[in-house]
């Protein structure tokens, strides 16, 4: 049996086609500007890539943004929550892992799971883009600098300077002047890494540390903010074999599973 | 007796010359590069323009996130200080200042004499703060002095929902695509920037007479916004209201001579 499952993100949306417990096809894409259009397209192009059509699927869930449109137009048959998404995507890759923090282009989750892969508890922002992937972006957008060197960037810092605020909004003022002073884009890109890591931490803090952890979302991708969380975290998180934006799509595949009655 | 006062803030540099109680001049200089240069060449042209020379000059206070950068200053005050003395000399029947600066707000209570009794600042989080407005008009290409203007040919609010000035950027720009007129937009902009502001205004009850300070004080379809929802009435303050602080350091200074 194959089921599917969809994500629409902030930034990109993405589609995971699983059958027999693997991942037979995955897709993601940057994000039109109307959910449904997002997630026709990552789902049509995720059936072109397995030779599959949409008939073939026995059952797809949809999660993310404009989940519910994405049902009612018939592109999914049910939907669940980014946050059980993620939490059954991250267990079914990593069952031991107990926290999971997903942190996308415009929200930020921290997730506790139990053994089962069910929901313990979570804490979620999206009301303030400090500690979201929308941070590294307007710092990027500042520095000059693509969204994915900011990582490897930081790594050539030899005197990182020290942002004095947390607001992206002051940050991207804050930067400006240090470029103006000529500052090394390499030491502030240290600091927004750091900065942004710092951010994700009081998130952390407030459902607890479980005893494994791991990191799930776009920012996941950024080697700095990993490390320096790690640093915080005062422990390694577990890493995984598969693409950290998928995740969510991973895991509304795995709810299709169920629902639709599969294994 | 003259004293001048300068507040260096986050975006803009003012100064107030007081000779006795008169304000001889006054100046405004955006901030840019290298700040300690341009206030000096500022501080300057403020003095010429009222036929003063440094020598001349009784006592220089500074105030603002810039103050240390002011040279010759014989000390530096707080500026809820200064915004709480400015607004007692100025309306001595209002005890309540709201200060709503480049990068900061904050709401200072005040005693009659402007000894400040309690206050309250917000410069963590830009949401409500002059910045904030200056990335919103930016935005929808509206330059900051002519929000007014185009306020006034709104036909309806269309409401802001995100706080943070990143998100609240992003919905602006997706209400200007799904093809609102950005009059309509601004005037729920000024709405939400209140409504931030007012937040801060009840935690001292809302039922004190006020006024405001600062750069966003210029902006009727805020303050306009903030007299419909608060209790206490609204008092414009007396002179440009972006020289606030710069003239209660000014007036903080005087005080000092006389002592």
């Amino acid at each position: 049996m194959l089921f599917g499952g969809i994500d629409v993100g902030s930034l990109t949306a993405q589609a995971v086609i699983i059958q027999n417990g693997s991942i037979v096809a995955s897709s993601s894409i940057k994000v039109k500007p109307n959910p449904l259009d997002s997630a026709r397209t990552v789902l049509f192009t995720v059936l072109e890539q397995s030779g599959l059509e949409k008939g073939d699927l026995d059952f797809t869930v949809s999660t993310g943004y404009g989940r519910e449109q994405v049902q009612k137009e018939g592109l999914s048959q049910a939907n669940v929550s980014e946050i059980s998404a993620h939490g059954k995507g991250a267990h079914w890759l990593l069952p031991s892992v107990r926290t999971v923090i997903d942190i996308g282009g415009q929200d930020a989750k921290v997730i506790r799971v139990s053994d089962t892969g069910d929901l313990d508890d979570f804490v979620m922002n999206d009301k303030c883009a400090a500690g979201t992937g929308r941070f590294l972006e307007v710092m990027a957008r500042t520095l000059g600098v693509g969204l994915e060197e900011l990582g490897p960037l930081s790594f050539q810092a030899r005197n990182p300077i020290e942002l004095s605020t947390r607001c992206s909004i002051y940050c991207e003022t804050e930067v400006l002047h240090y470029l103006q002073r000529g500052a090394e884009k390499a030491d502030i890109a240290a600091s927004v890494n750091r900065t942004m890591a710092e951010r994700v931490m009081a998130l952390v803090r407030r459902v607890g540390v479980g005893k494994e952890v791991t990191m799930t979302g776009g920012v996941a991708k950024n080697v700095a903010v990993r490390k320096e969380l790690e640093r915080l975290l005062g422990m390694r998180m577990v890493e995984y074999s598969v693409d950290s934006q998928i995740v969510g799509a991973l895991g509304a595949a795995l709810v299709a599973r169920e629902m639709g009655g599969g294994r | 007796m003259i004293a001048l006062g300068v507040d260096v803030g986050s975006l803009f540099c003012k100064a107030v010359l007081l000779r006795g109680q008169e304000m001889a001049s006054s100046g405004i200089r955006e901030t840019t590069g290298n700040v300690a240069r341009e206030i000096s060449g500022f501080v300057d042209e403020v003095l010429a323009s009222a036929g003063v020379s440094r020598s001349d000059l009784s006592i220089l206070v500074s105030t603002g996130t810039g103050a240390d950068l002011v040279e010759g200053a014989e000390f530096d005050e707080d500026d809820v200080a200064c915004v709480a003395m400015a607004t007692r000399h100025l309306l001595p029947e209002v005890g309540l200042a709201v200060d709503i600066g480049g990068q900061s707000i904050s709401t200072v209570l005040s005693d009659p004499q402007g000894e400040v009794l309690d206050f309250m600042r917000n410069d963590k989080c830009a949401s409500g703060s002059g910045r904030y407005l200056e990335v919103m008009s930016a935005a929808l290409g509206v330059p900051v002095d002519r929000i007014d203007e185009t306020v006034r040919k709104s036909r309806k609010k269309v409401s802001i929902s995100s706080q943070c000035g990143v998100f609240a950027e992003s919905e602006i720009v997706s209400h200007v695509n799904e093809g609102e007129e950005v009059p309509d937009i601004l005037a729920g902009l000024c709405d939400s920037v209140a409504s931030m502001v007012i937040s801060q205004v009840m935690r001292f009850g809302g039922d004190e007479d006020y006024t405001v300070t600062g750069g966003v004080a210029r902006i009727a379809g805020v303050t306009d916004m903030m007299a419909e929802r608060l209790r206490g009435a609204y008092h414009p303050f007396p002179i440009d209201p972006m020289l606030g602080a710069a003239y209660g350091a000014a007036l903080i200074g005087l005080l000092e001579l006389e002592e």
